[in-house]
């Protein structure tokens, strides 16, 4: 029994003994999806669709995007990064610990489809299985497998995930995963010096190490000049037909009303052209400084492949540069742009 | 003011058009794949050519899965062994994403319009001249287009979309792959459906059988040289090929009585909260989705001139019925209910057809794996 489905039982057992003893009032968690190797949000109240609740590493979603939604006494399935979601929601005031039970996931990381498919040269439905077997991936094409180092097929948001485990929750369903303190610093130390960050997995195993960067996309669009980036980045935005997704799918999207909807004044026309496009991109970015927890999720549900996460990545970054400050990590602290501290460096401001 | 509906049902207008185009006997013609290269050569005098392609799968992006979209045909051999369908439907080559409806200006005397282009020009930055063809559509994204017919010459005949839409020809490819989320079956087609291309190829090893459909069809073939005459043998290989492609559409729904089903459901408050509680609201399923029309109209002006736009919108968004007073779908699940029953219930009751086509682009694309074929099974 593999630790995806240990944990699949614990989950199903507490939602379940939360929801007879009147601790809460809705469960929110993932169940197979209706197409090979996804998986949808499971919203319900009633104990009887509590056996559909999965996890596997197809649960990609954010699901602390549904809590603003919602009134009452919430539970909400959580990996490390839903997790600092929703403390930043709860700094944000958009929602109440108190009326949360946080089910944390210890996360081994997300497999991405998009990685799978490139490997394999084949789509989605046309793969017979893909299994995690700690730090390898098997994966089936025409009843033929074949084995791959998982850290290929990890999202690359996964990969240089800091926190798989959640940072804050009342029922934890596993051992925390494993990532030590000193990979750690050395991911962030090899940040520090412009060069893709050496990566650990967080198998059962533990421990992989894999020469894959994460964040080698980021390093090579910042050795370009910015006549380079700025060409890069008119073709990408060329491409997006404004459809919101990654907006949407954002739980630190939380604007009861967007600043692209606004009419008077109005900041954007809504027509997809690529200098408009690019520029709510940018605006949306400066708005996330410091909410965003790099759950990949923009990139993620992008119809047209923009990659987003060379954006939201350099803010990420940039916050915990400028700032020291990384989102979601602390209920109690305010969030980073509403607040000053006089010792914050002065030169920010050139 | 009453609005007098020119067109009483897909049925009878469909009806018309095929009787004034469809051929009495059909002629099947082979082209060797290596071929389409030079057919497509020959087609290029006479149109604009826009074949499927890759897209934003560059070493640079980590995204590995294809983006296929239409795209202009560069005059290089093509090889469509890999296409199974685009990302953007064949809507957007003749109702743009976005598209300059006119120019205006602001001078003593007011306000005056002017039109310095034709209407119905494909695009405002390549200006790509009409007419187009559209090789490789696949039969769902056809039907859609018959149906879009409809709502663009119903009300009001639309002097953007038409244009294109009358010189186009469809080339169509039969579907061998149809994906997991395909349920065309369902909707009265098939992966081999032929009633809404001008010629429909279908893949036959090393090469295409060519089925001459429309007059539009006919005329083409008739200007292209270097095709043999398909034999009997041909045609059985491209029947016995559809019929198994039309196996190998397995998700269904039950479309007897939906109309029916969903206005009883209307009301149902309590079923379509619980539909649209994972929807996210975004606009994939909208925008990609090939029979949906929706736009939205607006004005830009600098100094004294100014445009007017029209770009896609979808009733997901919050500020699709937003007026002054009040918001008639200020819900998400009263958006979500009115775009299921858009294409099951409001389409069938003005134009006796489901506005559905069975693509799957809503359920591939979608972020939360929200899936019109789990609701639809909900009311049975």
């Amino acid at each position: 029994m593999n630790s995806d489905h240990k944990m699949q039982q614990k989950l199903r057992h507490e939602a379940k003994a939360l929801l007879e003893q009147d601790k809460v009032d809705l469960i929110i968690g993932f169940e197979a999806g209706s197409l090979k190797f996804t998986t949808t949000p499971l919203i319900t109240k009633s104990k009887d669709d509590l056996d559909r609740l999965v996890i596997n590493p197809f649960i990609v979603n954010n699901l602390a995007l549904f809590l603003p939604d919602f009134k009452g006494r919430i539970a909400v399935a959580s990996k490390g990064c839903d997790s600092r979601s929703i403390v930043s929601l709860i700094q944000d005031n958009k929602v109440s610990r108190d009326d949360l039970v946080i089910i944390g996931i210890p996360c081994p990381g997300m497999i991405e489809l998009r990685k799978v498919e490139k490997l394999t040269g084949k789509d989605r439905d046309e793969l017979d299985d893909i299994i995690r077997e700690g730090d390898k991936v098997v994966i089936t094409v025409d009843g033929k497998g074949s084995e791959f180092p998982i850290a290929e097929v990890l999202s690359d948001n996964c990969l240089a995930c800091e926190f798989p485990t959640p940072q804050d929750y009342d029922i934890l369903l596993g051992e925390p995963t494993a990532t030590s303190q000193e990979s750690r610093v050395k991911s962030r130390e090899s940040r520090v010096k412009g060069q893709g960050s050496r990566v650990q997995s967080h198998g059962e195993g533990g421990g992989l190490q894999s020469e894959a960067s994460p964040d080698s996309r980021l390093q090579t669009l910042k050795a370009m000049s910015p006549q380079q980036r700025w060409e890069f980045w008119r073709k990408e935005f060329s491409r997006c037909i404004r459809c919101y997704a990654c907006r949407n799918i954002c739980p630190s999207c939380f604007c009861k009303r967007c600043f692209v909807e606004e009419s008077e004044p109005r900041w954007l026309m809504p027509m997809p052209r690529w200098q408009e496009n690019l520029m709510f991109q940018a605006i949306r970015n400066i708005h996330l400084a410091g909410r965003c927890t790099d759950c990949g999720g923009c990139e993620r549900s992008c119809p047209v492949n923009i990659p987003l996460r060379c954006l939201t990545k350099e803010m990420y970054d940039l916050v915990d540069e400028l700032f020291h400050f990384k989102a979601g990590m602390d209920k109690d602290a305010p969030p980073l742009m509403t607040h000053y501290e006089q010792e914050e460096a002065e030169d920010l401001i050139r | 003011m009453s609005i007098e509906y020119r067109v009483s049902s897909f049925e009878e207008y469909r009806g018309g058009r095929r009787e004034a185009s469809k051929l009495k006997t059909q002629n099947s013609k082979l082209v060797r794949k290596k071929d389409i290269g030079s057919v497509l050569h020959q087609w290029s005098k006479d149109y604009t050519i826009f074949v499927p392609c890759n897209e934003g799968d560059t070493a640079f992006t980590v995204h590995g899965s294809r983006l296929t979209v239409y795209g202009l045909w560069d005059g290089s051999d093509i090889n469509l062994d890999w296409y199974r369908n685009t990302v953007t439907p064949p809507k957007a080559n003749f109702l743009p994403p976005l598209e300059e409806m006119f120019r205006f200006q602001k001078g003593k005397e007011g306000h005056s319009m002017e039109l310095p282009f034709e209407p119905g020009v494909w695009s405002l930055e390549s200006g790509v001249p009409l007419p187009q063809l559209i090789f490789g559509i696949r039969p769902c994204d056809a039907r859609a287009l018959s149906l879009l017919d409809l709502i663009f010459t119903d009300a009001y005949q639309d002097p953007y979309y038409l244009p294109r839409r009358e010189g186009a020809v469809l080339v169509g490819l039969v579907c061998l792959n149809p994906y997991d989320s395909c349920f065309c079956t369902s909707l009265g087609i098939g992966p081999g459906e032929s009633d809404d291309v001008d010629l429909l190829l279908t893949d036959i090893g090393d090469e295409f059988l060519i089925e001459e459909i429309s007059d539009k069809g006919k005329r083409l073939m008739e200007l292209t040289a270097g095709l043999k005459d398909a034999t009997e043998d041909d045609t059985a290989r491209a029947n016995e090929a559809k019929e198994k492609a039309y196996g190998r559409v397995t998700r269904k729904i039950n479309t007897e009585g939906i109309k029916d089903r969903l206005l009883s459901a209307f009301e149902d408050e309590h079923y379509w909260e619980k539909v649209a509680a994972k929807c996210i609201a975004c606009g994939i399923c909208t925008f990609l989705c090939p029979t949906c029309y929706c736009f939205d109209i607006s004005d830009e002006m600098v100094k004294k001139q100014g445009a007017r736009f029209r770009c896609w919108d979808s009733c997901a968004f919050a500020l699709y019925t937003k007026m002054p007073m009040e918001n008639p779908r200020e819900e998400k699940w009263q958006r979500v209910r009115q775009k299921v029953c858009h294409k099951f219930e409001f389409y069938p009751m003005t134009f006796d057809v489901i506005a559905c086509t069975g693509c799957g682009r809503c359920i591939r694309l979608c972020p939360v794996n929200w899936d019109i074929t789990q609701t639809l099974r909900l009311l049975d």
